[in-house]
């Protein structure tokens, strides 16, 4: 089954990236998004079917735990996977994060370990 | 300048230059400082137990080649204004595994968007250096510098 994913993130060297890393994982992926901060982001949720959410934490405007924070709080997003991908390396905030649902990879990432959670996070869905 | 900083600013940067943009480098102490006219610069702002400011510039020789290795793109294919979103992302990805490398993991830092500052800019020319790292690249050169506002507290990680 292929998915869509939306990414979020406010640096679009960074959403190239991830998307790049996503191609040449081999995930099945069907629509890819993407958004500059959580409160584009929920609306790109609230006008499409989107199976995986993969965003930054800090972004001006909305960041990526008040998006998430919005989305458990939406009913018809609160059940959507989120992977938080951040430079944050503060334990309490990605305790935080865990805590509220999200999977999370620090910065720098390797493309085999997007692949490698992603599928972690689609199997378990 | 705090040599034990130099040491940790020096292998997050060198590490990160390979892992997100797949160039290598290697530490200089005797080479001039980066040359302000032919390099571009940017910028991170963080606040928390200690305030500062990290800068980062990289020759523009280099650019094409880093910018093109993190967006999976010919390097030809690049524009100034990727190669500065590039160098933007570089330093602010730095930043975020600096500060905890200092501080410890426990402790909880804000980091401002990155910017890039032109090469007349003058914001940091009075402040102290803490730290200063230069880093020969095949196609250049990378200085990394981090300003602090006052000492790093006694007792954090990473830091004595």
């Amino acid at each position: 089954m292929s998915i869509n994913v939306l990414v979020v993130d406010d640096s679009r060297v960074m959403r190239a990236m991830i998307l790049k890393s996503l191609d040449l994982a081999g995930l099945p992926i069907d629509q890819t998004y993407q958004a500059t901060n959580g409160q584009e982001g929920l609306e790109v949720l609230k006008q499409h079917g989107i199976d995986l959410v993969i965003v930054d934490v800090n972004m001006p405007i909305m960041n990526g735990e008040e998006m998430l924070d919005a989305m458990i709080k939406t009913p018809g997003l609160q059940d959507i996977p989120v992977l938080v991908i951040s430079t944050e390396s503060s334990v309490t905030r990605t305790s935080r994060l865990r805590e509220k649902g999200a999977a999370f990879i620090h910065k720098p990432f390797k493309p085999e370990t997007i692949r490698d959670t992603v599928q972690h996070i689609m199997e378990g869905k | 300048m705090n040599q034990q900083i130099n040491r940790i600013l020096g292998q997050i940067t060198e590490d990160i230059l390979e892992k997100l943009a797949f160039i290598f480098s290697s530490p200089e102490e005797e080479i001039d400082s980066i040359d302000k006219a032919s390099s571009i610069t940017g910028r991170v702002s963080f606040t928390g137990p200690f305030t500062g400011v990290l800068e980062m510039s990289i020759s523009e020789s280099a650019l094409p080649e880093l910018a093109g290795n993190m967006l999976g793109i010919d390097e030809d294919e690049t524009t100034v204004e990727l190669q500065q979103d590039a160098l933007k992302e570089l330093i602010n990805v730095v930043c975020g595994n600096l500060l905890p490398a200092i501080a410890g993991k426990e402790i909880i830092f804000n980091v401002d968007a990155p910017q890039i500052v032109s090469s007349d800019d003058s914001a940091t020319s009075e402040r102290d250096v803490e730290s200063e790292v230069k880093l020969e690249l095949e196609e250049g050169q990378c200085d990394i510098l981090l300003f602090l506002d006052g000492d790093i507290p006694s007792g954090l990680a990473g830091a004595e």
